[in-house]
């Protein structure tokens, strides 16, 4: 689609059948069953930092809530070096596996096609299920689980983190303003469906909403993801050169099982950022935007009106409609993708507007909330009477377990009930191979080549040990199509590292 | 399992692997629209019956980042 994303997601972790369980070394030790050798430790922290501020200043330290920072302070207790729970791991598909805060998270390599990251995506979740397996087979007792979610119902979340590489010379309120909207309300067609209400205790009227994540949103802007969470994160991290570009780091969607659902998800939003940086972006103006992403949310009836600054009110279908119409305009005819995501987007405004039940196996909230009505139905219950809640919140919870035998979704998934984008082929692609034309195929093919002489690496350098000497090479510029070609054309061509190195220097100095 | 077969876990010093073929028929590249006129339900209504209602209020996560 022309522009460069990636999806990071949170696994929860359960291991059934034990009578405890610590979560943060359960998720190291799933991470590491992805190995067959000892863990070793290639990633490089030092070009990271999560407190630069957008808005052009960095924090002291990032927030977190109360429950947290008392597990912190015994997680600073344990005699485990950091470097070693958190098990990162760069694998040959270019994605980074590891243990993030105690969820096992799955980093899609960075794509510039959409049913590429649609697939990688899906990948993660073959990879991660194998590894539970794994888990489950030698830690001598339990049974590991693993669910593409965001919450524990007991308000606990854990992100689906999207980013998208911006223009740098489009200002960072812009960013906001013009985001704000289309954050706000695209929930109707990629929100994942929830059982109940979080954080919000005076709330028990509703026993079913569109967002697993809206509950947990308090502000508008923000450098914080754990606490006070931000409706638009100003974490400045571009992993690209900063002189030119950002990376929008959105934290506010729902982990999606649908592939319909992700590819529409990131391919409208990609579709928004198209016209927010040629000036073309419709202006709707909320008036409270945060209590209007919880509102559509959690409204029983599906209307999702909001409203807006100075007075007046708009339905989120509205603010969609007028943002398709102006992408359609803008866009129409670009590549297929883009054609794929407009007719989606088509498809999913108007299946709301008619019967939101022709949305079944493409958007998440849609599917489960007809399963679980079905459910009820078959078995009698009662979404008002509170054991019946629990039931079904423990249904809605089966719906993201990743094990085909197992989980809600992938069991309609395997009865062909449900839109697939991305053939099994696809999906045995991307589980071993990087996506072609990236960056992410030079990181993935390094270490598949290279293994052995690989110091360290990040999303934007490695570093090389090559005669006694560190080579570094920087990925910053390989975000350009270009630049990433060349640099894989190199990879490709090279039979060692020395070679590789020489060959990406002539090429910095226009001899290939 | 095919995942399995196809992933063999490459780590640090990396093996030849080379995906399966697609023995599923049909699950071809490309969008396949399913049919959702009125789905047969009766076998993931087993399996729902099957969900231990407490399976939520044991299920306790850290926030994550």
């Amino acid at each position: 689609m022309g522009r460069l994303f990636g999806l990071e997601t949170e696994y929860g972790i359960q291991v059934d059948e034990v009578d405890h369980m610590d979560v943060v070394v359960e998720s190291m030790e799933l991470i590491r069953c992805y190995l067959h050798a000892d863990f070793v430790a290639l990633w490089d922290y030092g070009r990271e930092n999560p407190r630069l501020d957008a808005r052009g200043f960095e924090v002291d330290e990032l927030r977190n809530d109360q429950d947290e920072m008392a597990h912190l302070q015994r997680d600073r207790e344990r005699k485990i070096p950091l470097s070693e729970l958190k098990s990162d791991l760069i694998i040959h598909n270019g994605a980074r596996l590891y243990n993030d805060h105690t969820h096992p998270e799955y980093s899609t390599p960075e794509c510039y096609s959409l049913f590429d990251l649609v697939a990688s995506d899906r990948a993660g979740e073959r990879i991660l299920l194998h590894c539970a397996r794994r888990r489950t087979a030698t830690r001598g007792g339990g049974v590991v689980r693993l669910y593409k979610n965001n919450t524990d119902f007991e308000g606990h979340s854990y992100g689906c983190h999207e980013n998208y590489l911006l223009d740098r010379q489009l200002p960072f309120e812009q960013v906001i303003d013009g985001l704000l909207p289309f954050v706000v309300t695209r929930q109707i067609f990629g929100g994942a469906g929830k059982v109940g209400v979080e954080l919000d205790r005076r709330v028990k009227e509703v026993t079913y909403q569109l967002s697993q994540r809206a509950d947990f949103f308090e502000t508008i802007v923000s450098v914080d993801t754990m606490h006070r969470r931000p409706l638009v994160n100003s974490r400045d991290e571009p992993h690209a050169d900063p002189e030119r570009y950002r990376r929008l780091h959105l934290i506010t969607g729902d982990a999606n099982m649908a592939e319909f659902a992700t590819a529409l998800k990131v391919g409208s939003t990609a579709l928004v950022l198209d016209l927010l940086e040629a000036g073309e972006l419709p202006a709707f103006s909320l008036a409270d935007p945060v209590a209007a992403f919880k509102a559509i949310s959690r409204d029983p009836q599906r209307r999702w009106i909001v409203g807006l600054e100075g007075g007046g009110e708009i339905s989120a279908l509205e603010i969609q409609r007028g943002l398709l119409e102006k992408a359609g305009s803008f866009a129409t005819g670009r590549d297929a993708e883009t054609d794929w995501v407009l007719g989606a987007w088509e498809e999913a405004l108007v299946g709301l507007e008619r019967n939101p039940e022709e949305l079944v196996g493409r958007v998440d909230w849609v599917t489960k909330k007809w399963l679980l009505d079905a459910f009820v139905e078959s078995e009698g219950l009662d979404w008002e009477r509170a054991e019946d809640l629990a039931w079904l919140q423990s249904q809605d919870l089966e719906y993201h377990n990743v094990d085909p035998e197992e989980g809600l979704f992938l069991m309609l998934e395997g009865q062909g009930q449900v839109e697939r984008l991305i053939g099994e082929k696809g999906i045995a692609r991307a589980l071993v191979d990087p996506p072609e034309g990236t960056r992410a195929y030079f990181r993935g093919k390094a270490l598949e080549k290279f293994s052995d002489s690989i110091r360290s690496l990040n999303w934007d350098s490695i570093e090389f040990a090559l005669d006694g000497k560190v080579e570094v090479v920087d990925l910053k510029g390989c975000v350009d199509p270009d630049v990433a070609a060349r640099y894989n054309r190199a990879l490709d061509r090279a039979r060692e590292v020395g070679g590789l190195i020489a060959a990406l220097k002539a090429s910095a100095e226009g001899v290939e | 399992m095919r995942d399995e077969q196809l992933l063999q876990f490459r780590d640090r010093a990396p093996r030849p692997v080379k995906p399966v073929d697609d023995d599923e028929g049909g699950q071809d590249e490309g969008p396949r629209r399913p049919k959702v006129e009125r789905p047969n339900t009766d076998d993931i209504l087993k399996r729902m019956r099957k969900v231990d209602p407490n399976q939520a209020r044991r299920y306790r996560q850290r926030t994550g980042e």
